[in-house]
């Protein structure tokens, strides 16, 4: 049994980078050190770069709507290499980064998954979904 | 191969083992997820890296040059001298971003460059070849941050890869078949024992007809 | 949090970088004492970066390498050439990759 332990303390771990709570664009853009508190009790800094990108990429009215970090969510059942983005506004600005329509819910690729990751690196995070 | 695992031929060991290989299976999916992941992250780092080294060293390479030079102008006593007396007090920002369960280091730098009026040594002992020194390698300082956090990243990458690496195959090759050996095998012998005792209760039946 | 920059080398790098504004130097001459001053430099909680020319780190070497697996996320280490421009024939962080990342690299490509 105790390689099922082991397992299933890989499987708590894989998610523990994850922020407790989300902030959005307008609360992470108004403070001076845009961050988020990890489940790891560990500290998490936006690029301000990054949320400015982010901010002209979505009217003003949604700034708030925004939530930070974006989650890429990596579910096995969707198949190797697919990826998830849900959230209105998450998958919105997603979306217009890629140059794809989207409503509600994006899905990605690989080669997509590695640009967002590349333009956001601070701003989105894996989300592991089993 | 079973009773290696300790487990006797029941339909309770059954539901177990099932629930075991759900959770082996889904482990390794997960991991092999992650693993994908953690190759896009390093790709994009290494790219990285390759860029700022051939900046880097070029620039490095362009201010040692200045630096022979202001050795040859002014004198080694002088330079040295110089650079004792220059505000050496250079901050640069560290702090931390986590990806996927790495800790790693976020760097944030404004450069270290300065005028020869705010560097700190005398404008009246030094010559202009040693602003020129000082500015180059000021350039291949600010560069040489970007690529050590790169290369801090990439390690970190790295080291997470190996350890997702082993676990997959620990499950893939060892765990998993394993568990799917012992489940066929206590499938088999429950069979076995229906089917035996299927034919001990038609005897029995036989028998009891065989009495009336 | 603020960090301050290291340096430990020739005579030339440390000169270079004092002129760029890195606050501690050390001028490598024995091998116990510069593996010593890395050793304090790995430890300091002022510390952000700890740059070593090449040179040196293949000189110190096997010590060396010990103390880079088993140091703290902070500093940062990285090598770097001196005035003559020395870079080691063997490039570590390839090797690494080719040993780990490579495999999977490869099978990408193909799948």
């Amino acid at each position: 049994m105790n390689a099922d332990r082991l397992i299933k303390l890989e499987l708590a771990r894989l998610n523990m980078h994850l922020p407790e709570k989300r902030i959005s664009l307008k609360e992470a853009l108004s403070s001076a050190k845009p961050q988020v508190r990890t489940r790891e009790g560990g500290v998490h800094s936006f690029k301000r770069r990054e949320l400015e990108l982010l901010a002209e990429l979505l009217p003003e009215a949604d700034w708030e709507k925004l939530q930070l970090p974006i989650f890429i969510a990596l579910e096995p059942k969707l198949g190797r290499g697919a990826a998830r983005v849900s959230g209105e506004a998450e998958a919105r600005v997603a979306g217009r980064l890629l140059g794809k329509e989207a409503t509600g819910e994006l899905r990605i690729y690989r080669p997509e998954v590695a640009l967002l990751r590349r333009k956001l690196s601070t701003t989105t995070q894996y989300l592991f979904v089993w | 191969m079973a009773t290696a695992l300790g487990v006797s031929p029941n339909r309770m060991e059954v539901m177990k083992l099932k629930k075991r290989l759900g959770l082996a299976q889904r482990g390794h999916d997960l991991l092999k997820e992650k693993m994908d992941a953690l190759v896009i992250e390093f790709l994009e780092v290494f790219r990285k890296i390759q860029d700022f080294r051939t900046k880097a060293l070029k620039q490095l390479s362009t201010a040692h040059r200045a630096l022979t030079n202001c050795f040859a102008v002014m004198g080694t006593l002088e330079t040295t001298q110089a650079a004792r007396e220059t505000k050496r007090e250079l901050q640069i920002e560290i702090s931390t971003r986590y990806l996927m369960g790495i800790s790693i280091p976020a760097v944030e730098f404004g450069g270290a460059q300065r005028n020869a009026l705010t560097r700190g040594y005398s404008l009246h002992t030094t010559s202009s070849v040693l602003d020129e020194a000082a500015m180059e390698f000021e350039r291949a300082l600010g560069l040489l941050v970007e690529l050590a956090e790169a290369e801090a990243v990439a390690l970190a990458i790295i080291r997470e890869l190996e350890k997702a690496k082993r676990r997959v195959n620990a499950l893939e090759y060892i765990l998993i078949p394993k568990l799917k050996e012992a489940l066929k095998f206590i499938l088999m012998r429950l069979d076995e024992m229906e089917r035996e005792n299927f034919t001990r209760l038609k005897r029995i039946k036989a028998i009891l007809e065989e009495r009336r | 949090m603020s960090y301050k920059i290291a340096v430990i080398g020739d005579r030339g790098t440390t000169t270079g970088m004092a002129l760029a504004g890195a606050t501690y130097t050390h001028v490598h001459a024995k091998r116990d004492e510069t593996l010593a001053k890395l050793k304090e430099f790995l430890t300091s909680d002022e510390i952000g970066l700890v740059l070593v020319t090449h040179r040196v780190a293949e000189e110190l070497g096997f010590d060396f390498r010990l103390m880079m697996r088993t140091k703290r996320l902070l500093p940062m280490v990285l090598r770097i050439p001196d005035k003559t421009g020395y870079v080691p024939g063997v490039d570590e962080l390839r090797e690494t990759i080719k040993r780990t990342v490579g495999a999977e690299i490869v099978v990408k490509k193909e799948g």
